[in-house]
């Protein structure tokens, strides 16, 4: 089981890998350690953990307050009937009251203990407008323009150093294999997709226009008119990238074989992801896959071995959204670096994952993550993983989110699971007197 | 909501209650029992794809039925279009046969005949080959895909034969 020691490891730290030679794609220094950094938003969260509590507020200026020195805007994400109108606003923090994407979600109590005051929403709080995570730590170091690019830089490299390593049952890292802590639970594990650490303009930086819209829509809905529509709520797919979110996935079963290599996490539904060892992918049509032409909703991945750091490409992505950061397309595709962290004397203490996401429907450039997973025991112990099937007790009523009884009667819209349903139901019953961007017509042939 | 000419505001604003209906023609190792369809009838269109859907279940897909004179599409009192929905096999098997989320993007043109719901609902199962007509060009007024030059069959079958 896990010990005090190893939590108190500075392998902890929100550190790149320990690599003895200078790689040309994995490992390269993250100058800006997030969990040295404060929460930039109003909330009621305890700093560096998952606990709330109704005294730890961490804002600027309580609900219905301006903080001192900061002139509001006269219309921002909590005052405008319209945001796809203040389109030059959205680029200063203030029309987000210098929130987080994070916080913005915890204001009505997505995540308890509501903020937004007595006269909502024009009387949610302020954020900290001096804090902000630096986006240069947030987009990918590397050169590469592509995953595939990246991906083959590093076979390639490897190649030079004698790899791929091919491993048998006798020789595969056994020690991977096993539990590990919940990611978002690990101490000094924080990163930035979980959006609490920087402001609203500095995640906009990183999409492309559209996509910043998405992402505005939903501030709006989260902050403004209180109609949040996470889609594991309603048992909906959690899609790829919440893979990376603190919420959706907690403890990690990982196992190790020489031709596949297993992850398993979730808490509203699975995340499975299967590295197939040693495998190409088909390069035939739109995005590099294993199987047939169907996007997958967590992708198909391959790898490969340098000794016993694990290199992987994922793609076939089918896309979706994460609530409190972004949409991606079905052109997501990532290479993740896992890499074993170990003490002063060589014990395995867990791995270190680095991952790259390149999408460039979503992001303007590829973008960076990097995390732990600390293993607390093998699989002769411990609980384990519950596959989890979501009966879904909470519908779309009048464009909010409503738990229902058994033997409630309500009137149902069947959504259009691929077109954004969430975005469906807010303009649907949210948007009616906005100005949206028109859509092309794709009937008329006259 | 917007103008219903449109993907996303057509599904929302229509009230289609398409649930997801529709199977495959041969289900031989089905997961839903294909009994509410009436195999006794044949409909053939030629429609604009609105979205597919590969579902664990079958593949769908969902489509608005062109007017007689293929200028546009054909409307409710509303003026919404109308959308159907034709069920076909698994979304891995039909992706083998070229027809997937790639290759049948929203306003796609292509022909299918469809053993319709017994209900009266708009949707049905396949029945018989499937016709994509080349990018964004339909056939002649009263013609199917298989007539435009360019088409791509799906399958060996011929466009099936209409009952009525």
């Amino acid at each position: 089981m896990v010990t005090a020691s190893m939590l108190a490891s500075p392998a902890l730290s929100q550190q790149v890998a320990e690599s003895d030679f200078e790689s040309v794609g994995r490992a390269w220094p993250l100058e800006h350690d997030l969990n040295e950094y404060d929460l930039v938003g109003a909330t009621m969260r305890v700093p560096g953990s998952f606990r709330r509590d109704p005294n730890a507020f961490t804002g600027s200026a309580r609900a219905g307050e301006t903080p001192p020195g900061i002139e509001p805007l006269e219309r921002d994400l909590f005052t405008s009937d319209d945001f796809y109108k203040d389109r030059e606003l959205w680029s200063d923090p203030r029309y987000f009251r210098c929130n987080s994407p994070g916080a913005i979600e915890d204001m009505w109590g997505g995540n308890t203990n509501a903020l937004i005051g007595d006269d909502p929403p024009a009387s949610a709080p302020w954020g900290h407008c001096d804090r902000d995570y630096p986006r240069e730590s947030i987009v990918s170091p590397y050169p590469f323009e592509t995953a595939q690019e990246h991906y083959e830089a590093l076979l390639a490299e490897t190649r030079e150093r004698g790899g791929p390593t091919e491993h048998t049952y006798a020789t595969v890292p056994g020690e991977w294999t096993g539990r590990y802590m919940h990611p978002g639970r690990t101490p000094g594990n924080q990163y930035w997709f979980r959006t609490r650490h920087l402001q609203v303009p500095t995640l906009l930086s990183i999409l492309t226009e559209e996509y910043q819209t998405r992402f505005v829509q939903e501030a709006y809905h989260q902050g403004n008119t209180n109609a949040a529509q996470w889609p594991s709520a309603y048992c909906w797919p959690e899609g790829f990238m919440r893979r990376w979110h603190a919420a959706a996935v907690w403890e990690h079963h990982i196992m190790v074989t020489p031709a596949l290599v297993q992850i398993l996490a979730g808490v509203a539904r699975n995340f499975i992801t299967n590295i197939h060892i040693g495998r190409e992918f088909n390069m035939e049509g739109r995005v590099p896959r294993l199987g047939a032409d169907v996007p997958r909703w967590y992708g198909e991945t391959i790898g490969f071995w340098d000794e016993d750091t694990l290199i992987t490409w994922t793609s076939n992505i089918q896309g979706w959204k994460t609530h409190a950061a972004f949409d991606h397309s079905n052109f997501m595709q990532t290479i993740e670096i896992y890499t074993p962290n170990r003490d002063a004397d060589g014990n395995f203490l867990g791995l270190n994952h680095e991952t790259v996401f390149y999408d460039p429907e979503a992001l303007v450039e590829p973008v960076r993550i990097i995390r732990n997973y600390l293993k607390t025991s093998g699989f002769e112990e411990g609980d384990p993983y519950v596959f989890i099937e979501c009966i879904q007790t909470i519908f779309p009523i009048d464009g909010r989110a409503t738990p229902v009884s058994p033997g409630q009667v309500i009137e149902y819209e069947v959504p259009d699971m691929y077109g954004r349903p969430w975005a469906q139901i807010w303009e649907e019953y949210f948007e009616q007197d906005m100005d949206r961007p028109e859509e092309d017509d794709i009937f008329s042939f006259e | 909501m917007k103008a219903h000419n449109t993907i996303r505001g057509l599904f929302a604003a229509s009230g289609v209650a398409v649930a997801a209906v529709v199977l495959i023609a041969v289900p031989v190792q089905a997961h839903h029992s294909f009994a509410m369809y009436n195999v006794q009838a044949t409909r053939i269109f030629t429609g604009v794809v609105t979205r597919i859907d590969p579902a664990p279940n079958h593949l769908a897909i969902f489509f608005a039925p062109m007017n007689d004179e293929r200028t546009n599409v054909v409307r409710d009192e509303d003026g919404e279009p109308i959308v159907w929905s034709v069920e076909m096999a698994g979304s891995a098997q039909m992706a083998r046969q070229g027809v997937s989320v790639n290759s049948f993007p929203p306003g796609t043109v292509f022909s299918v005949g469809l053993h319709p719901l017994r209900n009266g609902e708009p949707g049905g199962t396949r029945d018989g080959g499937l016709y994509r007509c080349p990018d964004r060009t339909p056939p002649e007024p009263g013609m199917h895909c298989n007539s435009v030059d360019g088409n791509v069959a799906i399958g060996d079958d011929p466009l099936a034969t209409p009952t009525d």
